[in-house]
């Protein structure tokens, strides 16, 4: 006991994994979806950084957000430039430490990078899924995930983590499967979506759906609905910033804006958006958009029983939520909610609040503070 | 801050935590209001198996007593206990807490609301040696306790043995105990605790209309 300890950030922040590849795990066991539906095989594609131990103890899952993957850090060869998305708080002697923890983080089930989902080839028609693939909830990701865990050999997880949809997920492990999971850290996330995240999902979906290339969902793969899919992108990606984070990092900087071009893209901010938005088509599938901003939508832990303290009657898991002030996404009071119902139940729960100016976005980014947050939990 | 300072407010600080923790039995159900580090729910854990709770504003405070494991709410007290049902806590412990509230009373009545039983301790501020260097300089006493002067310390509201009983006796709190400390916060104090005690501790209670 040592009232005096001074928190002391020490200015490292650790190693990297290096070069990884990711793996596939085939599973031919029919998955029943949450709201009907079923698959009678599916591919999960992960990544795993560290070692598992003997005793399988060691085990993290990292859950990944909306438009994430499961590539959360390292590279895939040298000259790869982008490490892998979470790759600050993943590696040697970082929060998440590869050399004592065995980290595990896979694609979503309905997504598009590799596990199965609506632009995956249906075996029974040789044809993709597009809107024939079942409604994903945040359940049915989780009982993907956990079955990935079961192939690995781990009975219980030491800590499930992730923010935004993976915060939610994060709590949907410790309500779906209590005797699974020691630890849960849900960051920047919500027990429900409110109105004003379905509607800018909405907004979103709208923009892809009526991009008439979109076709019902039955786009092809050398065309697809870009100009719908990047605007949902550049309106979303707003949601996740914050106003001072916008005026820091772009402020009113603009090339001459010329009478008879008033309308060409000259501030800093468009040009942003715009990158995004078209960065974004590159690499993520329009129906999966559409099947993941749903299940955001329809996520709703009071399903679970009726209330909040319902829902978490059964948690076991020691859980650690934290918000940060400038998110208006998923604000504090809804990340505070979370544990205050838990609290109510007499389970074992915190809540921290990280003063950022980042918005939605902050569990992303360099943050000592969450660094230290989140070694202490995994490791108190 | 020279050492043997810090050791005595460390001291201080301990025998403060272990006069409060003799109150409360083997898992009571305990929610500290200004939990600090979690030094008193994490002591209270392991020697008691209480299920502890602790809320506090400072958040380089919480991060610590997320390390010591200890269930920790970073926030307002008020907005915490308002997440509660009557009675749901055995013991409230309100620990150094209400010299720094600006709405003291507001969270003592909340406080006797979600509590059984409510542990209030604060400095005496109506301790001699208190009187005296205010009476002598006009200013608060810095010491071990208060090391800070005005210009960096947290704003703190002064009170005394007697303003606190008036307190209760004016809005129907009822004092099941008290505990008087002398200025060595260890020597029990029998005599003109007002004058006497550096440190005090009340359990209050209020009587629930039927």
């Amino acid at each position: 006991m040592n009232d005096s300890d001074t928190v002391t950030h020490a200015e490292k922040y650790g190693g990297d994994v290096g070069i990884v590849e990711y793996s596939d795990f085939y599973c031919d066991e029919p998955l029943d979806f949450e709201l009907g539906g079923r698959l009678d095989s599916f591919n999960v594609r992960y990544e795993t950084y560290g070692r598992l131990n003997e005793e399988k103890s060691n085990a993290i899952l990292v859950c990944h957000a909306l438009t994430g993957d499961h590539h959360c850090a390292g590279v895939y060869s040298i000259r790869d430039k982008k490490s892998g998305w979470w790759n600050n708080i993943i590696g040697p002697e970082k929060p998440l430490d590869t050399n004592k923890y065995f980290v595990i983080c896979s694609n979503c089930i309905g997504g598009c990078r590799g596990t199965t989902g609506p632009s995956s080839v249906n075996p029974k028609t040789g044809q993709r899924y597009n809107l024939t693939f079942p409604a994903v909830t945040m359940r049915d990701m989780v009982s993907v995930q956990e079955r990935l865990v079961s192939h690995l050999g781990i009975g219980k997880l030491a800590m499930a983590i992730g923010g935004s949809m993976g915060g939610m997920q994060a709590l949907q492990w410790a309500i779906d499967f209590p005797d699974r999971v020691e630890k849960i850290c849900a960051l920047a996330t919500t027990s429900r979506q409110n109105a004003q995240a379905i509607a800018f999902n909405e907004v979103g979906r709208s923009a892809i759906m009526q991009d008439p290339v979109w076709n019902g969902g039955n786009y092809e793969l050398a065309r697809v609905p870009s100009v719908g899919l990047g605007i949902a992108r550049m309106m979303a990606h707003i949601t996740y910033l914050s106003d001072k984070g916008l005026d820091d990092k772009f402020g009113r900087e603009h090339k001459k804006i010329a009478g008879d071009e008033i309308f060409k893209p000259s501030f800093e901010i468009e040009n942003y958006l715009h990158y995004q938005g078209q960065s974004f088509v590159n690499r993520f599938d329009a129906n999966t958009y559409l099947y993941f901003t749903r299940a955001l939508d329809l996520f709703d832990l009071r399903n679970y029983g009726g209330s909040l303290e319902a829902a978490f009657k059964n948690v076991e898991a020691k859980t650690l939520v934290v918000g940060f002030t400038s998110d208006w996404l998923f604000p504090p009071q809804q990340n505070r909610e979370i544990v205050k119902a838990l609290l109510r139940i007499g389970k074992t729960a915190s809540y921290a609040e990280i003063k950022s100016d980042l918005g939605h976005d902050s569990f992303l980014i360099h943050s000592p503070k969450l660094y230290n947050l989140v070694e202490y939990f995994l490791n108190a | 801050m020279p050492d043997d300072k810090n050791s005595k407010s460390l001291s201080k600080r301990k025998i403060e935590l272990r006069a409060i923790s003799e109150w409360i039995s083997e898992g009571e159900r305990v929610l500290d209001l200004g939990c600090g580090r979690g030094i008193l729910l994490n002591e209270l854990a392991r020697r008691k198996n209480i299920y502890g709770v602790g809320v506090d504003t400072d958040f380089d405070k919480i991060v610590r007593a997320i390390k010591r494991g200890v269930n920790a709410y970073h926030g307002d007290i008020m907005d915490l206990l308002s997440a509660f049902d009557d009675a749901s806590f055995d013991w409230i412990v309100c620990s150094r807490t209400l010299p720094e509230l600006e709405n003291a009373k507001d969270v003592v009545f909340e406080a006797l609301r979600v509590g059984r039983r409510v542990a209030v301790g604060f400095v005496n501020h109506a301790y001699w040696r208190n009187r005296l260097t205010t009476a002598l300089t006009g200013d608060r006493i810095v010491n071990e306790v208060f090391p800070l002067k005005w210009d960096s310390s947290r704003p703190t509201n002064a009170i005394s043995v007697n303003s606190f009983k008036e307190f209760c006796a004016e809005n129907d709190i009822k004092i099941a105990r008290s505990h008087f400390l002398r200025g060595d916060w260890e020597t029990p104090c029998k005599l003109l605790p007002n004058i006497f005690s550096g440190y005090a501790i009340f359990e209050i209670f209020k009587e629930k209309r039927r």
